[in-house]
């Protein structure tokens, strides 16, 4: 391809000129690619804590700034109601915790004690044992699933702790499971408490009255969730009779993640928004920069147009230098950003959070091929036309 | 001469320029018939129009009025693209500066026109190859301009005026860069070409040059002034430089 060796034989020789024409592309790439690799990862390190949150559930709990919290609270009682009146709702267990002395044989720690359903609210993986049955759920049997913090506490030995017996207060759980090493770092969500225990025992134990702190509803389609919620405070303010000025908190696994893919979208936005701002800078760089090539060729393009060069071919040459130029500039861009996110990404993100993102290769060079060939179309479009259609006897003139 | 022996016929042509709201007639009736095979130089003082004559004879301009017949084809009216595939395919230029792409070697230079003809690139190569052997620098198909002389360079221009076989081979001032020992091997090159069966149209100011040729036509202000077939050789000897 005659065009490409001559437009890199052009560039070759302009080295100084070529380079600092391509800094722009370059940054704007290198920025765009970098944050998009740790985008990626630390979107993907989220999404793996979160993945465990059951999808078919939500919580909802009083407002705690409440001017009276206590008649705001959810009773017992209104569980079965909603159960029996509010569509798609499936099943409503009370939802609590409290933070207690918990004891194995000498060894102790302050735990929070809390209350969970089978299915449980986060299905995290178990080291040991498994999780309580609906048998134990039904009889309110005193079993508890401990988490991977609580265990190296209370067993500092190690071993398979099912079938002993872990003491709240007076009151003695048999450990039926244990739940697996969280992974580390800053990103670690504890969902629930450090014991588990099922949801009837611990309204037994420790639920004084009617009223509970929270409760979880599970529903039949998990695609209604938001109207179901609503259903349900509504249902809820009824049973209460509270006004509309009640609040209500709502807390589920979409609500969640949205937020965050939220908090995302608006960070893609502004790095796009920059890389387009640099787009433009080092656009017009590079238009400025063939407009001042095409001007010190005049007499070549002059020669060419003599020799019997078509109008296109002398645009065709003229875009492809400024494809080669832009595509110069963005890869090179895109190769440092993928180098510094990668690098970024190892160093802190993968240590933070032991989730290890796979680079997005692929989005990488598309986006740079899209920036290079967006680049191309719109600044170098106007320098080839002008280098086309320059007349030959005036452009052989040149001096 | 026959309709078939004549390579360029214009027949009253007349080029006018707008220059603001003044118009300048650069050439006012031009009549030249040029046959196959012929050798003409074409003079005259600045401003007499025959570098304008000349970038219409080179399909690089068109006439204001009048017609132009090349081999046969009128082109006085054909648009940008049709006239580069007329300079492309029938005409080959000489320039005074030599016009050669610095970054690229004789071997390049002299190919450029069959890559603009669509040529494949070994056969580009093969019949640059043998244009530059022609022009006596086939052991310089490698050496960049500027590290040929001048006298090189323009011998690696008349080897790209050449490569497509044009029907007129047009120079414009050829030895107007040279000194005077290269435009005598120069000249003996034209020579050479025209003996092979080349037409060749020269414009030169320069008498020991244009002494060269076969025929002479002199122009002033728009108009031929004089058309000599053998001025110099009834003055008593050809080539005389």
């Amino acid at each position: 391809m005659i065009y490409l060796e001559e437009a890199l034989r052009v560039l070759a020789a302009n080295k100084i000129r070529t380079f600092l024409t391509t800094i722009g592309l370059i940054i704007g790439v290198f920025a765009v690619i970098s944050i998009e690799v740790l985008g990626h990862s630390m979107a993907g390190s989220i999404s793996e804590t979160l993945g465990a949150l059951a999808d078919d559930s939500f919580v909802i709990y009083p407002g705690q700034y409440q001017s009276d919290f206590d008649r705001a609270a959810i009773r017992m009682s209104d569980l079965t109601n909603i159960v029996a009146t509010v569509p798609n709702v499936a099943t409503a267990v009370p939802l609590g915790a409290m933070r207690m002395l918990i004891r194995y044989g000498h060894d102790e720690g302050r735990f929070v004690v809390a209350s969970d359903s089978n299915p449980p609210f986060a299905d995290l993986p178990l080291t040991y044992g498994s999780y309580f049955s609906d048998e134990d759920i039904a009889s309110g049997a005193d079993v508890a699933v401990i988490s991977w913090r609580a265990y190296q506490r209370l067993f500092p030995e190690g071993g398979d702790p099912t079938g002993e017996s872990i003491y709240a207060g007076a009151h003695r759980y048999v450990v039926v499971g244990v739940l697996a090493q969280p992974r580390r770092g800053v990103l670690n969500v504890n969902f629930g408490g450090d014991i588990s225990i099922p949801y009837t025992t611990y309204v037994r134990e420790y639920v004084h009255g009617d009223r509970v702190f929270a409760a979880r509803f599970t529903v039949k389609d998990a695609s209604i969730i938001p109207q179901t919620e609503v259903a349900v405070i509504d249902r809820i303010r009824q049973l209460r009779q509270v006004s509309n000025n009640v609040e209500y908190q709502t807390f589920d696994k979409a609500a969640f993640t949205g937020g965050i893919n939220q908090l995302f979208t608006g960070i893609t936005i502004v790095v796009g928004l920059i890389g387009a701002v640099s787009l433009i800078v080092a656009g017009i760089g590079v238009m400025n920069i063939m407009l001042v090539s095409i001007a010190e060729r005049t007499r070549e393009i002059g020669t060419r147009k003599a020799i019997g060069a078509q109008r296109g071919q002398i645009l065709a040459q003229f875009f492809i230098e400024a494809f080669l130029l832009s595509g110069i500039g963005c890869f090179t861009g895109m190769a440092l950003g993928l180098a510094a996110g990668g690098a970024i990404n190892s160093l802190f993100i993968v240590k933070l959070t032991g989730y290890t993102a796979p680079i997005p290769i692929v989005q990488a060079l598309l986006i740079t091929a899209a920036f290079a060939l967006v680049n191309t179309l719109v600044f170098g479009t106007y320098p080839a036309l002008r280098a086309a259609s320059l007349d030959p006897i005036e452009a052989l003139r040149y001096e | 001469m026959s309709d078939a022996a004549v390579a360029i016929d214009l027949a009253a042509i007349a080029k006018t320029y707008k220059m603001g709201s003044l118009e300048v007639e650069a050439l006012r009736g031009i009549d030249l018939r040029v046959g196959r095979g012929e050798y003409v130089a074409i003079m005259g003082p600045s401003g007499s129009g025959k570098s304008t004559l000349m970038n219409i004879i080179g399909c690089l301009d068109r006439p204001t009025r009048g017609t132009y017949h090349l081999d046969g084809t009128n082109v006085s009216h054909l648009d940008d693209n049709a006239l580069a595939a007329i300079r492309l395919r029938k005409l080959g230029f000489v320039f005074q500066g030599f016009n050669l792409l610095a970054r690229t070697d004789a071997l390049k230079n002299v190919a450029l026109p069959l890559f603009y003809a669509g040529v494949a690139a070994r056969e580009r190569n093969r019949r640059a190859l043998a244009v530059l052997q022609e022009v006596g620098l086939a052991d310089r198909a490698h050496h960049k301009p500027s590290e040929l002389s001048g006298g090189q360079q323009q011998r690696v221009a008349i080897a790209r005026a050449l490569i497509n076989d044009p029907s007129v081979l047009l120079a414009d001032e050829p030895t107007g860069n040279l000194d005077t020992k290269t435009s005598t091997e120069l000249m003996a090159l034209f020579d050479q070409l025209h003996s092979g069966g080349r037409t060749i149209i020269m414009v030169t100011h320069d008498e020991n040059i244009a002494r060269n040729a076969r025929r002479v036509v002199r122009l002033l202000d728009g108009l031929v002034i004089s058309d000599d077939r053998s001025e110099y050789e009834q003055a008593g000897g050809s080539k005389v430089l």
